[in-house]
């Protein structure tokens, strides 16, 4: 192992998921931009959300469908649901 | 698999620990009962610390120990203070066969199994989306444009609850009210794992962390050893994340890996996995306004049942059992004629009598406690300074009581603030 943080791209790497076609989150871009504190992009333990040119840039594929964003979200900007039949992310070892 | 009968006795959503052993007591009895699982196969969506305490789960399935996949049995409690490099543990061995390492993965699924065995019907890759109702009775549940019925329905949904928020039964969850847990699953080789850890064939080590775990945010760390991997994580309280969080969330693991006392821990390892999930906090306000509705059971973490002793939680056994006690109520409600409100309100009797409810109300001001900032901070502080007045020595050598308040001092803690955090944490724990 090298003894310095391995980047969170490298980490994910070694999970397994069934991606939906569907996303099954969606972010209301209207409300979120007037959002001034984003937790959820520290906050996503699976970095799904990331500032562009200040502006919110969301990923679903690398969820692993903890739910904090839907309950640190400022503006109730986020709507989730369960990935649809069996998609979404497959824990083996947790 | 036998075909799946037109109606069901009871549904049950989420085939994890608490749906699993309700479909399983009923089953053992006769009753037609069928789990619905949104993942691929049981345990898929499953995420925990790392240990399972034995007691109730051997009530639950009597032959546990003979088939359940146990990877150690945990003879080595550790609680670890960290401050900067310095680290200061308290190591306990004495505990034989009370609690175990396992993945939550495989102990679901052997769990499905028992119950598929006893006569329950799994259904995975099926999201139900909602509860079926007439009237205010639930008769079913549905899943998009289907529906299926059934006399009762256990709600083992977990924490993201969505079918009781759609259903009107519990509000959206609040910072406060939840924790994130991150973890690490890393392959270590199985001798070097022993010998690190110092333990013998099938012994296993659960270790605390507290301090400079998580930046100043309530929660800590936890590693425990697995058959030939290692969890490592951590925990912190949302809405002290939301305020406090200063890196990604997955940083605070990284960091704990690598940590200059710890690092050695994890020499030529891999990481396997990585999850994260939401763990309950603040019990008593999560819970959902009633256990038992009409032709409604909720059961596991969805009904909040997970116990935060502050040095462990205990969420596995806690759910298990409470799905056992449902379970045990559909069959005292089926003798009574019938799954009504008032039938089926023999589950919260049994839950108010048994540990479950015991336990949340004992230890229903852990929360609070996590919340003094000293605990996490300047405690740990003074600990390491006062350790290291003790045995760091080059010539002179202070009294202990000379250490302790000097350390307390450097460490900005009063003699007050020693004496009313100290009751608090023995009144609270």
């Amino acid at each position: 192992m090298s003894t310095a943080a391995q980047r969170l791209e490298d980490i994910l790497n070694n999970n397994i998921w069934d991606v939906d076609p569907e996303p099954h989150i969606t972010v209301d871009a209207e409300k979120c931009r007037k959002c001034d504190t984003r937790p959820c992009i520290l906050l996503c333990p699976a970095g799904c959300y990331t500032l562009s040119d200040n502006t919110l840039v969301f990923s679903y594929e690398g969820c692993v469908e903890c739910g904090t964003c839907r309950v640190v979200c400022p503006m109730e900007a986020v709507h989730w649901e369960f990935p649809k039949s069996g998609r979404g992310i497959y824990y083996r070892f947790s | 698999m036998a075909e799946a009968p037109a109606k069901f006795d009871a549904i049950v959503i989420g085939a994890g620990p608490a749906g699993c052993s309700a479909a399983y007591y009923l089953a053992s009895r006769g009753f037609k009962v069928v789990v619905i699982e949104r993942g691929r196969t049981p345990g898929s969506k499953n995420v925990f610390g790392g240990r399972v305490y034995l007691a109730p789960l051997k009530e639950i399935y009597p032959d546990f120990e003979k088939s359940a996949p146990i990877h150690r049995w945990v003879t080595r409690e550790r609680i670890s203070f960290l401050h900067g490099n310095d680290l200061i543990s308290v190591d306990y061995e004495g505990n034989d066969r009370k609690s175990f390492t396992t993945y939550l993965s495989q102990l679901t699924a052997w769990m499905a199994l028992k119950a598929e065995s006893a006569g329950a019907y799994i259904i995975n890759d099926v999201t139900i989306t909602g509860l079926l109702k007439e009237g205010s009775r639930v008769v079913g549940v549905k899943a998009g444009d289907e529906s299926v019925k059934a006399d009762v329905v256990i709600d083992a949904e977990g924490i993201n609850r969505l079918v009781l928020e759609r259903s009107g039964i519990v509000q959206p969850l609040s910072p406060s009210n939840v924790a994130l847990g991150v973890k690490e699953v890393v392959k270590v080789n199985p001798d070097a794992l022993a010998n690190q850890f110092g333990l013998a064939e099938g012994e296993g080590m659960a270790w605390s962390l507290l301090g400079d775990v998580t930046g100043g945010i309530p929660g800590g760390g936890f590693i425990y050893t697995n058959k030939d991997s290692v969890s490592i994580g951590v925990v912190m309280l949302l809405d002290g994340a939301i305020t406090g969080a200063r890196e990604m969330v997955y940083r605070y693991v990284e960091g704990l890996k690598l940590h200059p006392k710890l690092i050695k821990y994890f020499k030529d390892s891999r990481i396997m996995e990585y999850s994260a999930h939401l763990i309950p906090e603040n019990v008593m306000s999560l819970m959902p306004p009633q256990f038992a509705y009409d032709g409604l059971l909720i059961a596991g973490d969805a009904a909040g049942f997970l116990l935060n002793l502050g040095y462990t939680y205990r969420g596995v056994d806690f759910a298990s059992y409470s799905g056992y006690l449902a379970g045990k109520a559909v069959e005292q409600a089926h003798g009574l004629g019938g799954m009504s409100a008032e039938n089926l309100s023999v589950y919260t009797r049994m839950l108010e009598q048994s540990f479950i409810m015991k336990n949340l109300k004992r230890f229903s001001g852990v929360s609070k406690l996590m919340r003094n900032r000293r605990l996490f901070t300047s405690y740990p502080a003074m600990i390491a300074s006062l350790m290291r007045h003790m045995y760091s020595l080059d010539f002179d050598s202070q009294k202990i009581l000379t250490n302790l308040l000097s350390s307390a001092k450097e460490n900005g803690i009063s003699i007050y603030s020693l004496i009313s955090d100290g009751i608090e944490v023995m009144s609270r724990l």
